[in-house]
Formats: structure tokens, C-alpha cells, sequence
């Protein structure tokens, strides 16, 4: 006879454990999982070969993404900087703990693709930004993807330093950040005029140095402490000093009649800009300014260009890294180094024809300056916000949220950038109204900056 | 009971003296030592890969022998005809099969803890100047033990094919639930939170994961691999992880249980 | 004693891709209790498929099997019988006394002493530290009947208990079933080997595509043997009268030989070739062979499909 065992109700209740177990699976193990042990991005499509996104999803992701970058070394050997950012993605994605990669990439990026002239492809920044941004993420318990990304904001993007304050500020809060990595952050408050943090935070830093001497510690350790207090001692003083030139200490904002920063100087800023050839451009300015170290920022950008904005665009504004910026955008940044109070430089983009495509049909060309990122003795007569600079044509308080900088834009055609229509002939020159050909007009020593205790007692 | 444990022992002394058991084993030994010695890995992450490695290696290997073992254990009694020789006795088939399942279990039990202290020693011998101590090894070793708990919900699977399958069939059928519920866990979870999914691949997800066993739940590893995270919850998770396995071995063995009774061998 | 087997009506259907098969088909048996009944038949006859419906590894589409008085699948039964498959095999790695102590625990309630006794029994306690690997056939084949033996079985269902055995193998396997009976046990034996089944054999079923073709005890099946008389000086017109009635006279250089069925008696024969002056030389009564049944039996289900 056949067994006597009642089917229905033992699948029925094997059913029914099928059911449990599918509510405990998505009820209490899918949530804890995704958090604790899942790998990351795992939506985020790579670019992988089959076999090797095989052995990705079969759990061999960290060893996978470890000889993809020994690959990439190659590559950054034999200088095929194109091939790495594909590696660079998939190494993330592969394996968002590798630390090293989102920090080389990102330097790579931010730093590596530059034209004829050396001048770095801007466009790649906010991609390698959002890379920073996504190595914190997957990396949030240590300061380091937070620290990378500061830097790039402070040294390579060298404006807009609020974003550097609050980058740094994230590194910071990690416990595992070197002291000497703590005080970028002081450095940082000092650009973005946040004078009372730098301060607080030096003496922060400096009561913690002097109690890390006092414990007792193995020699390299105590070195280390030492050092670290003997630095921030010395940038301490530095930075009183400073302050004291610049007024800050006296309640009418003044210090002495020698370092004052009042009243503001007025730099008389001109300039002008002749299309010479097709994508090549002079570019002329003037300067009050006799010391050397002013550095004018000079750039082109498709006037439509996406999160553009006066002097820049909002290299923070997207969050997607993407290594394959559309080609039909153009962004150049040059400098204007001032010497004996006046520019002159040609500024050549007809040999990166892909880097400057010019398809669109309207530019702008920014000049840009910011005393916050001036060298300390201009800042000494300009202030650490430029409370002692002015010019009387091309102040501008809007394009950096109320920060004094000096800002003047140029309007530019296709046709005048590429020499082509009715600019085939005539060399389009565009001017400010001040600017002047020749010699300089100014002369008087009380227009100089004086630097104290040397020139004048 | 008696007759379960009795079968399971059996069970057990014959796998462990199986040919092919004891070369994937090996296999999965030697690979297990030699990884430490590829030298293409960068000094920075040779730890984490090294882990990642050496823990995606013993998975591989124990899902390996738990379908190898599993697939041939009722057709090969059936084959050589020894199941007469049990089912004459007063043995019922349920007790037939779970004796049978049980044995395959401690043999893989068996395999995954040999694997475990090769692991250790390859971990002693490596790392012990970078820190490696006693704390780290119950760390290391949390992943093989959500292991065997994986590799023994599969062996239940393939025990349930086993019984109304041929091998070969089996071995596809199981190692396509072990596939579904581990490589591709990550798509069906993707298509279920996309919004651009149509609402029939939805489903068609939200079914595979509700039934089929998810074995992508007991890869722990990386915790291990990526040490210094904060695991939330962890004694609530495991316990939960393995409450989940023995609930579903049981399902499945009773289902295998159920179609064998009135199977004709 | 009651019926040890009882099959009434028994029918197994197997679908093939075209039609059904009754490989059993309406079969009634009954075995009754001491005694040893062979069941034959040739290859596919349903021999096997009848007694794994017996022991409840398969199930049958109708009729009744009851074994000891109870429906086939009761578990009672399994702690009462035995069975010895054809080609058994055991686990390699176990050696014999571990073997037995294996199926022993299966019971759960033998003695741990039982299974060396029965090694003794078999001739094998010499040998049960070693491997069944190490086991010959017979060997193989006597602790099987060893195993067979632990839970001192009722009934015992052998198939070819000695298939593929050297001569001394086989008798001891014999023996050793001769000695079942004698014990009480009933034993139903399943064998290709006619002559082993004539010797111990008290009753004997032939099944043939399906179908029981005979059943009964041997003497009576057996019965209907033949006389051979040889005789010479026999003048050949004797001979000639004498053919006919299903005997069979052949003539050769001066011998007489007649073939005559045990029926009929030789003496008016012999009274006749002795009033020929002939003499004789032979005779010699020939029982009927259970070969010489089954072919006879097997044939003639040929002949009439």
C-alpha cells in the first residue's frame, strides 16, 4: 500500500515555511545585509569583460579590482592617460575600499589632462570632485577621501574656498587624521576669511601637540609630536602677526598708518583682448600693483556652458562621475602673471583642436581675480578679504555671494574666436574702456605698496 | 533517530573516502596556500585582497563539494541497489533521506573546518607581523561558519532535486539556484528598486527572491575583507541568517521527504 | 501455520511511451509458512517487480500482497522479513562485522554479540576486520546472508542467493537455506539456477510475461517421468510393434532402446523381448527435470501466442 503520509498538509506546511522564510529574508536579513556586508554599487554598470565580471559577482571582486590597477600602472607608464579612467571606474566599482584609487584617480583626473600650453582640462574637475565625493562615502569612517577632496578644492580649484572649509572640516571630525593634516583646515578658514575658526583651531591644535609631547611616547611618535607643535607654533605666530597688520585686532578695523589696509587701494584693472588668429588670442592687462604675485585668472567658456557661472562654473554641482565629458564644450583657464604693473600673453588653444572645440556660437571671457587667494604681502595691504583693495570700474561684490573681487566679462562670437565670417579680415579687439596702450600712466610712490621697515622709517 | 544517525554515519565514512571529493578539496587547499604568493597584488590592499581571495575561494570549493556530494547520494544507493537493503528494514523514508542529507552535511562540515584552519595558518604565517591575532582569526573565521550554513541549505536543495531528478539534471538545477540566489541577487534586488522595471519583471523578481533559497545572505565576508566597519546588529543577524537556513534545510527536506515516499525505486 | 505470502489479483502497470505494460498482471500467489518456494521465470517475467512489491519498495495499481498476514508497507513486516538482493553491494569502506552492526542498528534493539555469532555462522569470522573491498563473491554473498539473518527474519526473500558462486560456494549457500527451513523460517528464493531449486525446493511458482503459467509442489509438477530399457537380440519386428503410444524406439546395429513414459509399465516389454530371446540390458527410470518443466512451460506460451 502506498504510503499513508497526508500530502496536502505537509505541503501545505512546507508552503507555509517557504513563506517565513521569505518574510525573515526581507524583514530582518535584506536590510542589516545591505547595510553591513553588501558591496557597493552594485547598479553601477563597469565595462568589465565577461570573465572578469564573472569573477566579480562570484565573490572574487577585491582580487579583480586589484589587477585591473596593476594594469592601470602600465598605462600611466606608458603615458596612455585615456586608458586609465575606464580602470579607475571600474577599480570603484569593483572594490569602493581601495582608497588609493579614488585618490590617485582623482588626481589623475583633476591634474593629468592639460593642453599644448599645460593649462589642465577643466572639464574633467567636477567628475573628479564627484569621485572625491563618492570615495568619502564608501569610505566614511577614515579622513582620507575627505581630505583629497578639500585639497582639490583648495589647491587645484583655488576659489570658492568654503567648499575646502567644509571638506576639511569633514576630515577633521575622523579620528584618524595626522595633526599635520588638521592644520589644512586652519589654512582653509584663513582663504574663506573665516578668521576667528583659523584662530580657534590653531590653538586647538596647539594644546593638543603639547600634550601629545607630554606622553610618554617612542621616539618617533615624540618627534612627530614635536614637530607638529613646532609647526603649528610657528604658523600661529605667523597668522597673529598677520592679523595685527591687518587690522583686525583694532576695533576701527585699522592698524598703523604703515600696515594699514585702509584705504582700500584701487588696483585700476584694464584690459584687452585681440583674437590674433583662429583660437589664438593676446591678451593685455594693466595692474596697479608693483610688487610681483598678482595673478589675473583668464577664462573662456562656451557661454551656454552647463553650471556655468561668473569666472568658473559650479564644479560641485553634479555628482555623477563622468570620465567622458561631452566633446562639444569648451572651457579654458589661463593666468596673467603681472610684472612691472602690466600683462601680455598669448594664450595659444589652436593646438588642442578636441580639448577647444568652439561649437558653440557665443563665449564668455572672464577676468577674474580674488584677493583671498593672494601671496601674504599683498594680503598685507589688500586684507585677508580684501577690505583693502577696490577699483573703481571692476569691483564686484555679486559674483562670489559678497566676497570683494575683481570680475569683468567679455562677450565673444564663434566667428571672432575661429577668425571666420566677417572676422576673416579684421582682427576682432575687444577693450575695457580704461584701457590704455603704452606706458603706464600712474606714477607717484604713493601709489606703492610699501612694504615696512625697509623702504620707509 | 537511531536509524537517521546510523545512516548519516555510514553516509559520512563513505564521502570522505570519495575520489573526487578529496581532489576538490585539495584543490581548493593548494589554492587556498598559493594565494599569499601572487605577487601581482599591491602592498597597499594585499590583506584585503588576500582575504577576499582566499574567503571567495573556500566558497567556491565547498559549493562545489556540496553538489558534487549531494547529487549522487539517493541515485547512487538506488544504483547499486543498497537502498533495498535499508528500506527492507524497518526504516521509513523520511529517515532514509534525512540520515542521508545529515551525512553529507557533516561531510562538508568536515571539509569547510579543514579549509578554515589552512586559512588561519596561511593568515598566521602571512600576516602575523602586520598584527594578525586571536580577535582577527574568529573574525576571519565568521565567513566559513555562514558557510557552512549556505553550503548546507544547497546540499538540501540538491537533495530535494535528487530525489525526482537525475544527476546531471541536478547538478544544472542546483547550481542555478545557487547562481540565482548568489551572483545574480544583486540584479533581481536591482530590478526590483528600478523604476523603469516593467511591472512583470517586477514580480517575476520579487517571486524568484521570495522562493528560491537566498544563499547571497550568508556572504559575510566583507566585514573581513574591509575591517574597521561598524556591523550593526550582528548577533541579531547571524542568529536570524542561520534560523533562516535550518527553516528552509527543513522545508526542503521535507518536500524531498514527501515526493520520495511514494517515489518507486 | 498460516500463508506466509499471499497475493490475490496483484497487478503493476508500466506506461510505456505507446501503450501500458501489466508487467504483473492478475498473478496469485500463496507461500506458506516453513517452507522454501522457488519463484521462476525468465528475465523480465516480473520476478522482481513481484517481490519489490512484496517488501513495499514499489506499489502495486490493484489487487492484494500481504506478507505475514499483513498488507504490504506495514513497517511490523520489515522488522520480520529480510531480503538479500541479486548483486548486492555494501559500503566498501565498512568491514563486515561493522556492516552488520550497521543493519543491526537499524533494528535498534540486537545485541551487539548477535553479529559476531552470526559471522561464525556464516564462516566468516575469521575475515571481519576486513574490508568488504577485500570480500570475495561469496563471501560478499554470505554476509549478506548474515545480515539477512540479524533480526532472525521470518521470512526470508532471496534473489540468485547463489548466482556467480564457485561450486563450494554454492553448496554452502545451500546448506545454509536448508537450514532456514529447519529453523522454521520460511524462505521465497528467486534463482535462475534450476538444479539448486529442484534440490531444496518445496514449492515452485514459474511466472512468465506477467503471469503465473503454474504453481505447486515439485513432486506433483515433477511428476510424468520416463523409462529408458535398452535391451539387444531384439529381432527388429519387435521393435517396430512396439513404437506408438508416446514412446520412443530407436534401433541401432543390435540394440533395442525404448523412451516410454513411467505411466505406462515396462514389464510387458521386457516379458516381450524376453519371450524374443533378447536380453536386457538396462532400465533406467528418468524423473522429470524442473528444466525440462520451465522450458516445456515457457515454450508453449510462445507457441500459443
Amino acid at each position: 500500500m502506498r504510503s499513508d503520509i497526508n500530502k496536502p498538509v505537509w505541503l501545505g506546511a512546507c508552503a507555509a515555511g517557504i513563506a517565513v522564510c521569505a518574510a525573515l529574508n526581507q524583514g530582518v536579513l535584506h536590510p542589516l545585509w545591505v547595510r553591513n556586508y553588501a558591496p557597493k554599487n552594485l547598479s553601477v554598470s563597469s565595462g568589465l569583460a565577461p570573465d572578469q565580471m564573472l569573477l566579480a559577482l562570484a565573490g572574487f571582486r577585491e582580487m579583480v579590482a586589484s589587477i585591473l590597477w596593476v594594469r592601470a600602472d602600465t598605462y600611466f607608464d606608458q603615458g596612455n592617460y585615456d586608458a586609465v579612467l575606464p580602470i579607475i571606474r571600474m577599480v570603484t566599482w569593483l572594490d569602493p575600499k581601495q582608497i588609493d584609487v579614488y585618490s590617485t584617480g582623482m588626481w589623475h583626473i583633476g591634474y593629468n589632462f592639460t593642453d599644448e600650453q599645460s593649462r589642465s582640462d577643466r572639464r574633467y574637475l567636477p567628475s573628479a570632485l564627484a569621485l572625491g565625493a563618492e570615495g568619502a562615502k564608501n569610505n566614511s569612517e577614515t579622513y582620507e577621501m575627505y581630505f583629497e577632496t578639500g585639497w582639490m578644492w583648495f589647491h587645484k580649484i583655488n576659489d570658492q574656498y568654503d567648499n575646502a572649509v567644509t571638506w576639511f572640516e569633514k576630515a577633521s571630525e575622523k579620528s584618524d587624521i595626522p595633526p599635520a593634516r588638521r592644520n589644512m583646515l586652519s589654512s582653509a578658514y584663513q582663504r574663506a576669511g573665516q578668521l576667528d575658526k583659523a584662530l580657534k583651531l590653531y590653538y586647538d591644535q596647539l594644546n593638543k601637540a603639547e600634550i601629545s609631547m607630554k606622553e610618554q611616547l617612542d621616539q618617533v611618535t615624540a618627534f612627530t609630536a614635536r614637530q607638529q607643535r613646532d609647526t603649528v607654533e610657528k604658523n600661529l605666530d605667523v597668522f597673529l602677526v598677520r592679523m595685527s597688520q591687518r587690522g583686525n585686532f583694532n576695533a576701527d578695523g585699522t592698524a598703523t598708518e604703515l600696515f594699514d589696509t585702509q584705504p582700500p587701494f584701487d588696483v585700476g584693472f584694464s584690459a584687452e583682448v585681440s583674437v590674433i588668429d583662429a583660437a589664438v588670442l593676446r591678451v593685455r592687462a594693466t595692474w596697479n600693483v608693483r610688487p610681483v604675485g598678482t595673478r589675473i585668472r583668464v577664462i573662456l567658456r562656451d557661454a551656454d556652458y552647463p553650471n556655468g557661472t561668473d569666472a568658473g562654473m559650479d564644479f560641485g554641482a553634479s555628482d555623477s562621475v563622468n570620465l567622458d565629458p561631452p566633446k562639444n564644450l569648451t572651457f579654458m583657464q589661463d593666468e596673467l602673471f603681472i610684472r612691472n604693473r602690466r600683462a601680455d600673453k598669448k594664450m595659444d588653444m589652436s593646438r588642442d583642436p578636441t580639448m577647444y572645440t568652439f561649437s558653440k556660437d557665443k563665449y564668455y571671457l572672464d577676468f577674474y581675480y580674488n584677493p583671498r587667494s593672494a601671496p601674504p604681502h599683498i594680503q598685507d595691504r589688500f586684507g585677508f578679504l580684501g577690505e583693502g583693495m577696490t577699483d573703481k570700474n571692476y569691483l564686484n561684490t555679486t559674483a562670489r555671494n559678497g566676497e570683494r573681487v575683481i570680475f569683468h566679462r567679455m562677450e565673444l562670437t564663434r566667428d571672432m574666436l575661429k577668425r571666420e565670417g566677417e572676422w576673416i579680415d579684421k582682427m576682432p579687439i575687444l577693450r575695457t574702456p580704461n584701457f590704455i596702450e603704452g606706458s603706464s600712466t600712474r606714477t607717484g610712490e604713493e601709489e606703492l605698496i610699501k612694504v615696512p621697515g625697509l623702504l620707509n622709517k | 533517530m537511531r536509524a537517521i544517525f546510523n545512516i548519516a554515519r555510514t553516509t559520512f565514512g563513505e564521502a570522505v573516502r570519495r575520489k573526487i571529493i578529496l581532489i576538490i578539496l585539495i584543490l581548493g587547499l593548494a589554492f587556498i596556500i598559493i594565494t599569499p604568493g601572487l605577487g601581482i597584488l599591491s602592498p597597499r590592499s594585499e590583506r584585503a585582497a588576500v582575504t577576499s581571495l582566499t574567503l571567495g575561494l573556500i566558497q567556491m570549493t565547498s559549493a562545489l563539494l556540496a553538489i558534487t556530494l549531494t547529487i549522487y547520494l539517493v541515485p547512487n544507493e538506488i544504483d547499486r541497489r543498497t537502498i533495498y537493503t535499508i528500506l527492507c528494514k524497518p526504516v521509513r523514508r523520511y529517515q532514509f533521506i534525512w540520515g542521508k542529507y545529515l551525512g553529507a552535511v557533516a561531510t562538508i562540515g568536515l571539509m569547510l573546518l579543514m579549509m578554515t584552519l589552512v586559512l588561519l595558518a596561511v593568515f598566521a604565517f602571512q600576516f602575523n607581523d602586520r598584527g594578525f591575532n586571536a580577535a582577527e582569526a574568529a573574525e576571519l573565521a565568521k565567513a566559513p561558519l555562514m558557510f557552512f550554513f549556505q553550503m548546507s541549505l544547497l546540499a538540501a536543495v540538491a537533495m530535494f532535486f535528487s530525489v525526482w531528478t537525475s544527476p546531471i539534471v541536478n547538478f544544472f538545477l542546483t547550481s542555478g539556484t545557487y547562481i540565482a540566489g548568489t551572483v545574480f541577487n544583486g540584479v533581481f534586488e536591482t530590478l526590483k528598486e528600478s523604476r523603469s522595471t516593467s511591472p512583470i519583471l517586477r514580480a517575476l523578481s520579487e517571486a524568484v527572491q521570495a522562493i528560491l533559497p537566498n544563499f547571497g545572505r550568508f556572504q559575510v565576508q566583507n566585514a573581513a575583507v574591509n575591517p574597521g566597519q561598524v556591523i550593526q546588529s550582528e548577533a541579531v543577524y547571524f542568529g536570524t541568517a542561520i534560523g533562516y537556513a535550518l527553516l528552509y534545510i527543513v522545508v526542503m527536506i521535507s518536500l524531498a521527504s514527501v515526493l520520495f515516499e511514494n517515489r518507486e525505486v | 501455520m498460516g500463508a506466509a505470502i499471499e497475493i490475490i489479483d496483484l497487478v503493476k502497470t508500466y506506461k510505456t511511451r505507446n501503450n501500458k505494460v501489466n508487467v504483473v498482471d492478475h498473478i496469485n500467489l500463496e507461500v506458506n509458512e516453513g517452507e522454501i518456494f522457488g519463484f521462476l521465470g525468465p528475465n523480465g517475467a516480473g520476478k522482481t517487480t513481484t517481490i519489490k512489491i512484496l517488501l513495499g519498495i514499489i506499489y502495486q495499481n490493484s489487487g492484494i500482497a500481504r506478507v505475514l498476514g499483513k498488507e504490504v508497507g506495514d513497517m511490523q513486516i520489515h522488522r520480520e522479513i529480510a531480503y538479500l538482493p541479486e548483486k548486492p553491494y555494501y559500503y566498501e569502506h565498512m568491514t563486515g562485522i561493522e556492516i552488520l552492526q550497521f543493519y543491526a542498528s537499524l533494528f535498534g534493539n540486537i545485541p551487539k554479540e548477535k553479529c559476531q555469532q552470526l559471522l561464525e555462522r556464516v564462516n566468516l569470522a575469521n575475515d571481519s576486520t576486513k574490508t568488504i573491498s577485500q570480500y570475495s563473491k561469496g563471501m560478499q554473498q554470505r554476509i549478506g546472508l548474515a545480515s539477512s539473518l540479524l533480526n532472525d527474519p521470518r521470512l526470508l526473500f532471496l534473489d540468485e542467493p547463489t548466482a556467480g558462486l564457485d561450486p563450494i560456494a554454492h553448496i554452502e549457500i545451500r546448506d545454509l537455506i536448508l537450514g532456514f527451513r529447519d529453523e522454521g523460517k520460511t524462505v521465497f528464493i528467486s534463482s535462475h539456477e534450476l538444479s539448486d531449486v529442484e534440490r531444496i525446493c518445496d514449492r515452485v511458482a514459474i511466472i512468465n510475461k506477467g503471469k503465473i503459467e503454474m504453481q505447486g509442489r515439485l513432486e506433483d509438477l515433477l511428476r510424468g517421468g520416463r523409462y529408458e530399457i535398452t535391451a539387444s537380440g531384439v529381432p527388429e519386428e519387435l521393435g517396430r510393434k512396439v513404437e506408438g503410444k508416446d514412446w520412443i524406439v530407436s534401433f541401432a546395429q543390435d540394440r533395442l532402446i525404448v523412451d516410454m513414459p513411467d505411466s505406462d509399465s515396462p514389464n510387458e516389454l521386457m516379458q516381450s523381448i524376453i519371450a524374443a530371446k533378447g536380453s536386457i540390458l538396462s532400465v533406467i527410470p528418468r524423473r522429470k527435470r524442473l528444466e525440462d518443466l520451465f522450458v516445456e512451460t515457457v515454450r508453449n506460451k510462445e507457441v500459443s501466442k
